[in-house]
C-alpha cells in the first residue's frame, strides 16, 4: 500500500484535508480514508465500542453516574466566572501561577515565554487536544525549541505530521503496518520493527531520554478541581506522570470547560470516563495533582536544580461564547470521553480525519471545531446522520445529533450569506425561515411531498424512477445517486387501502390506540401498515388510523429546523386529539417514533405536551408485547411459528433510532417468544440513515458502512438454509435489499401472516 | 479473605497486575520482594509511609537496594518499591501518594514496581476515596495516582504491555 501518495485520490496528506470549509476537501477526505485508512479505523473503533458496552453494563450505577456528571458539568458551566476566580485564588496558594488566555495566540505567546524565561531548549509534551487546537507545537518549534510529543499516538502524528483522527487515540487510522512502514521511512532504521512490542520498545527508548533531559513538560488536563488546583489526568502509557513529574517545569494547558467547583465531584467521572472512553474499569494512570509538587523535580548530573515551577494556563478561544450560546453551551458539557466517535457507523468506516476538522472530529467535533474556530470549519459534521446510537452513550448526556442538526441549520443560511463571515454568535436565531438550504436540502427534508405525488401518479412516478434520463437529472439536481434503486410508490396509499376495505368494529376492546399513518408507511410499506391493523385486531384491540402527515423527521435531519418544527407540531396537535379520547399511539417507521420520544422535546416548545406524548407512543410491537405481558397471555397462542411461510430462521435488524428509545428489545423477544430462531445484527446503524444513503455524495460511503451488517447477515445464514430478513425500518429495508439482494420483510408483517386460525 | 480483597485480586490481575497474598512479618516480605526481583536487581525504596515501621526497616536490609540513590541511578534502576495508601476492588487498582522524596519515582521509573497494599486499605470503588470520612479523607488533600496494571498502549496496534511506566505491577497484599 502507498504510504505518502495516495494517487487514487490525490489527496497527498490528511493535513491538506483536514480544513474542511471547502466540500470539496470533505469528500477527498472520505475517499482518502475509504481506500487506506478505513480497515485500522473499523478494528480500533468497534474494538473501543464493544468493550465500552462491556464496561458500562458492568457499572451497576450507570445512568445515576450519569446523571451526577451531568449535573456537575451543568453548574460548573453555569458558575464558570466565579469558579476561575476561586481556581486562581487556589493555585496562587500552592504556589502556581494561573493564566487566562482569551484566545490561541495569547495562550501561545505565554507558554512561549515562559519556556523563554527558562532557557529550554527541549519541551516534552503529554497527548493534549487542546494544544492541538491552538497549534502550540508550531509557535514553540518557530522560537527554536524541539517539542517531544511523548504519548505514542502522538509520536506517530508527529512523525509523519498529520492531524490527530480520534480524541483519544490521535492516531487511530494508522494500522501496525503502516506505522513499521512509517517509523522505517523517517528513521532510517535497520531495527526490527515489526511487531506492537518492538515498536513500542523503540518509541520508549527514543522518548525516555526526553523526559529526562526535558526543560519544561507540558499537560493538558481532563479535569480540573476550582476548590483545590487539583488536576485530574487520565493516561495508560505513564507519558503525562513523566511529563508533570519529572521536569523543573510543568504547563498544563486546557480548555476552561475542564474546570469544576470541587476535588470531590471529580467521582463520578474516574469510571465514567475509563469505561466511556477505552472501556477500561481504570487507564491505567489516573493522578490527581495540585502541582507544584514538593519534591525536587529529576535533574541529571551536570544541570542546574531547580526549584518546581507550575503554570496553569486555561483557555477561552470562543468557549465564552459557546456558554452563552442554548444550543451549544452543551458542547461545554463534553468530557471527551470519544464515546459518541466509537459508536457512530460512519466514523468507525472513515474516521475522524475525514469525520472531522483540524483539531475535534465525530458526532461532537464539530460543535468544538464551530464553537473554537468558524462555523464553516464544522462542515464535516454532516456525516452525522442523526441515527442517535450516540445518544445513549454520552456520559453526560449531550443530544450530540441535536447540536449537529443546528449546526446544519446555520451552515444552511450561512450558504446565501457571505461565506467566509458566519459565526455561531451571528446565527443563534432557530425562528428565521430555513432559507438558504440547497435544493437537496429541501428535497430530502420534505420528502412527503414528493411522496404525496408519487403515489398519486404511480405508475408515472415509478417508471420516471427507473428512467435513466430522470434518475441523471435527480442526481444532478438534489444530489439522488443514481445507483440507489428507489423503493417503488404504491398504487393506493394504506389510506385509500383501508377505506376500501369494509372492517367490523371491534366488539368489547382490550385497548383502543390510533395508528399514526407516517409518511414511510402510508405512501411507503404500504403491507406493514396492513399488517399491523390486522395484527391489532385479531387481539382485540380497537385501532383507528390516522391521517397521514409528515412529523418533522426528514426536515429535521436536514437542518431544517423552522419546518422541522412545525412539522412536529403539526403532527403532535393531530396525535394529541387521539391522546385526549383515551387512544394510545402507535407508530411504525422508527424514525417517525423517535420523533414523539425523543426529538420534538426540542420542537415543541410544549414541554406538557411533549412528555404526555412520549408517554402514549409506541412501537407496535413493544405495545402488543406490553398487553401480553400485562394480561397473562403467552404470545404463542396468538402466533404459529409453523404456519411461517418464510421458515423459522430470521436474521433481524432493528432500526438505529429504534434501539435508542428501547423499542428493538421487544420485538426481538416476541418473536423469539413465538418460537423464531432470531440471530440479530450488532451494527450500530445500517449506513442508509433515513435519506443519507441515497445522496451522490455519500452513496459510496454509505456502502462500506452497510457491508458489515451485509456480512453478519452472511454469516447469520451459516451451513443452513437462509435466514429471512427482517427489518423495522424503512431505510434499513432498502440498504438490505440493495445489499443482499433479498426480500425484506417489517416483523409486523411475519406476524400478520403467523396468526392463529381461530379452532374449528 | 475479604471479600473486598477478593474482588480486588480478581480485578487486579484482570489489569494484568501480579497480586500474591503475603503475611506481615520481615522474613515475609523480603522473601517475595526477593521472589519477584533478581538479587543483582537495583531496587529503590520509595517512602513506603503506609507501612509499620517495623516491616518498612526491614526491606532496607534486602539486596541490591541503593541508599539515597541520585536521579542518575534513579533512571538505571530496575525496581522501585511503594506502599498504597489504598486500594480499589471494583478496578483492582493501588493508589500511591506522591509528594515526600522517591515516592513518585519509585512508582514511575524502573520497569518493574512493587507495591505494599494492607487488605484493610481496600475501598470498593474508586469514588469511595472522594469520601471525606473514608481513610481519614486524605484522598482528598494529596498528591495521588491510582495504578491500575502496567502501563500500557494500543497506539503501535495491538495491546502493549509496558510503555513509559513499569512493565510489570507487582502487588503484595498484607493482612
Amino acid at each position: 500500500m502507498p504510504e505518502t501518495n495516495f494517487p487514487v485520490t490525490g489527496v497527498t496528506s490528511p493535513r491538506a484535508v483536514a480544513n474542511k470549509s471547502e466540500k470539496m476537501h470533505l469528500f477527498r477526505a472520505i475517499r482518502m480514508a475509504l481506500e487506506i485508512q478505513s480497515p485500522a479505523i473499523r478494528k480500533n473503533t468497534q474494538t473501543f465500542n464493544n468493550n465500552r458496552y462491556r464496561a458500562v453494563a458492568a457499572l451497576p450505577d450507570y445512568d445515576l453516574l450519569k446523571d451526577h456528571a451531568r449535573e456537575i458539568k451543568e453548574q460548573s458551566i453555569a458558575n464558570l466566572p466565579q469558579l476561575l476566580t476561586r481556581l486562581e485564588a487556589a493555585v496562587s496558594a500552592h504556589g502556581g501561577k494561573f493564566f487566562l488566555a482569551s484566545n490561541a495566540n495569547d495562550a501561545c505567546q505565554y507558554v512561549l515565554k515562559v519556556c523563554q524565561q527558562h532557557g529550554a531548549r527541549l519541551v516534552v509534551k503529554g497527548k493534549s487536544i487542546t494544544t492541538e487546537e491552538i497549534r502550540l507545537n508550531h509557535v514553540l518549534q518557530s522560537a527554536g525549541m524541539e517539542v517531544a510529543e511523548s504519548d505514542l499516538a502522538e509520536f506517530i502524528l508527529q512523525v509523519a505530521d498529520e492531524q490527530p483522527s480520534h480524541i483519544i487515540a490521535p492516531a487511530l487510522h494508522y494500522s501496525r503496518e503502516r506505522i513499521t512502514a512509517l517509523f522505517k521511512r523517517k528513521f532510517q532504521t535497520d531495527l526490527r520493527l515489526d511487531t506492537g512490542e518492538e515498536l513500542t520498545r523503540f518509541a520508549r527508548e527514543h522518548l525516555r531520554d526526553k523526559f529526562l533531559h526535558a526543560d519544561v513538560g507540558i499537560t493538558g488536563a481532563n479535569l480540573i478541581a476550582a476548590d483545590t488546583g487539583t488536576l485530574m489526568l487520565v493516561e495508560s502509557e505513564g507519558n503525562i506522570r513523566m511529563t508533570s513529574l519529572l521536569p523543573p517545569v510543568h504547563i498544563a494547558v486546557a480548555g476552561i470547560e475542564k474546570v469544576i467547583a470541587s476535588r470531590a465531584h471529580m467521582a463520578p467521572f474516574l469510571e465514567l470516563l475509563a469505561a466511556s472512553g477505552t472501556g477500561q474499569k481504570l487507564t491505567s494512570y489516573v493522578s490527581f495533582l495540585s502541582p507544584p509538587l514538593d519534591d525536587p523535580p529529576f535533574t541529571l548530573p551536570g544541570r542546574a536544580r531547580k526549584p518546581r515551577e507550575f503554570h496553569l494556563v486555561l483557555i477561552d478561544n470562543g468557549r465564552m461564547r459557546m456558554r452563552e450560546d442554548s444550543v451549544f453551551r452543551e458542547t461545554l458539557y463534553c468530557i471527551r470521553c470519544s464515546a459518541c466517535l466509537n459508536s457512530c457507523a460512519n466514523f468507525q468506516t472513515v474516521g475522524g480525519h475525514a469525520f472531522g476538522g483540524e483539531t475535534y472530529s465525530g458526532g461532537i467535533g464539530g460543535s468544538w471545531e464551530a464553537g473554537t474556530g468558524k462555523l464553516e470549519n464544522a462542515r464535516f459534521s454532516d456525516l452525522c446522520t442523526g441515527c442517535s446510537r450516540c445518544v445513549n452513550q454520552c456520559p453526560v448526556r449531550i443530544d450530540i445529533p441535536w447540536l449537529n442538526e443546528n449546526l446544519r441549520n446555520r451552515l444552511n443560511r450561512t450558504a446565501h450569506l457571505s461565506v467566509t463571515g458566519g459565526t455561531l454568535a451571528s446565527l443563534t436565531s432557530l425562528s428565521e425561515e430555513d432559507q438558504g438550504a440547497a435544493a437537496a436540502k429541501i428535497f430530502f427534508g420534505n420528502y412527503h411531498w414528493f411522496a404525496e405525488w408519487g403515489t398519486r401518479f404511480a405508475w408515472l412516478s415509478n417508471a420516471v424512477a427507473n428512467s435513466r434520463t430522470a434518475r441523471w437529472a435527480l442526481e444532478r439536481t438534489v444530489g439522488l445517486d443514481r445507483r440507489c434503486a428507489l423503493p417503488p410508490f404504491p398504487r393506493h396509499t394504506l389510506i385509500q387501502t383501508v377505506n376500501r376495505t369494509h372492517t367490523p368494529a371491534v366488539n368489547v376492546p382490550v385497548a383502543k390506540v390510533a395508528l399514526f399513518a407516517d409518511v414511510f408507511t402510508n405512501y411507503g410499506i404500504v403491507q406493514r401498515g396492513i399488517a399491523a391493523l390486522a395484527v391489532l385486531r385479531t387481539l382485540n384491540i380497537d385501532a383507528e388510523l390516522t391521517e397521514s402527515v409528515p412529523e418533522g423527521r426528514a426536515a429535521l435531519s436536514q437542518g431544517l429546523l423552522a419546518a422541522a418544527a412545525e412539522y412536529a407540531k403539526r403532527a403532535a396537535s393531530l396525535l394529541d386529539l387521539y391522546v385526549e379520547a383515551g387512544r394510545d399511539i402507535l407508530v411504525l417507521e422508527p424514525s417517525s417514533l423517535a420523533m414523539f420520544r425523543r426529538d420534538a422535546r426540542h420542537l415543541l416548545d410544549n414541554d406538557e405536551l411533549f412528555e404526555r406524548l412520549r408517554a402514549r407512543t409506541f412501537e407496535p410491537i413493544e405495545y402488543i408485547a406490553r398487553l401480553f405481558r400485562n394480561h397473562g397471555r403467552d404470545p404463542a397462542e396468538v402466533f404459529d411459528v409453523a404456519r411461517s411461510p418464510v421458515g423459522s430462521r430470521l436474521f433481524y435488524h432493528s432500526h438505529c433510532q429504534q434501539k435508542t428509545i428501547g423499542c428493538a428489545a421487544p420485538t426481538e423477544a416476541l418473536l423469539r417468544a413465538v418460537g423464531f430462531d432470531v440471530v440479530t445484527s450488532s451494527v450500530e446503524c445500517c449506513g442508509m440513515a433515513g435519506s443519507f444513503g441515497y445522496k451522490k455524495d455519500y452513496y459510496d460511503l454509505s456502502m462500506a458502512v452497510g457491508a458489515d451488517l451485509f456480512q453478519q447477515a452472511h454469516e447469520a445464514d451459516g451451513e443452513g438454509s437462509p435466514r429471512t430478513i427482517i427489518a423495522s425500518g424503512t431505510s434499513c429495508t432498502e440498504q438490505l435489499h440493495a445489499g443482499l439482494n433479498r426480500e425484506v420483510l417489517h416483523p409486523i408483517e411475519l406476524l400478520a401472516a403467523i396468526i392463529r386460525l381461530p379452532a374449528a | 479473605m475479604s471479600s473486598l480483597a477478593d474482588t480486588f485480586t480478581t480485578n487486579a490481575r484482570e489489569a494484568a497486575a501480579f497480586v500474591e497474598r503475603v503475611a506481615p512479618s520481615p522474613d515475609e516480605l523480603r522473601d517475595a520482594v526477593r521472589r519477584s526481583t533478581q538479587d543483582t536487581s537495583r531496587i529503590v525504596l520509595g517512602p513506603c509511609e503506609y507501612l509499620p515501621a517495623a516491616l518498612r526497616d526491614s526491606l532496607h536490609e534486602l539486596p541490591g537496594v541503593v541508599a539515597k540513590p541520585s536521579d542518575e541511578q534513579l533512571s538505571t534502576a530496575d525496581v522501585g518499591i511503594s506502599s498504597a495508601f489504598a486500594g480499589v476492588a471494583s478496578s483492582g487498582s493501588v493508589c500511591i501518594a506522591m509528594g515526600p522524596p522517591l515516592a513518585a519515582a519509585a512508582s514511575l521509573l524502573m520497569p518493574l514496581h512493587i507495591v505494599f497494599l494492607a487488605a484493610d486499605r481496600i475501598v470498593a470503588r474508586p469514588r469511595d476515596l472522594f469520601d471525606s470520612t473514608s481513610l481519614g479523607g486524605e484522598a482528598l488533600r494529596r498528591n495521588l495516582v491510582f495504578i491500575t496494571g502496567p502501563s500500557a498502549t494500543a497506539d503501535m496496534g495491538p495491546l502493549v504491555r509496558g510503555v513509559h511506566g513499569p512493565h510489570r505491577l507487582q502487588i503484595f497484599l498484607l493482612g
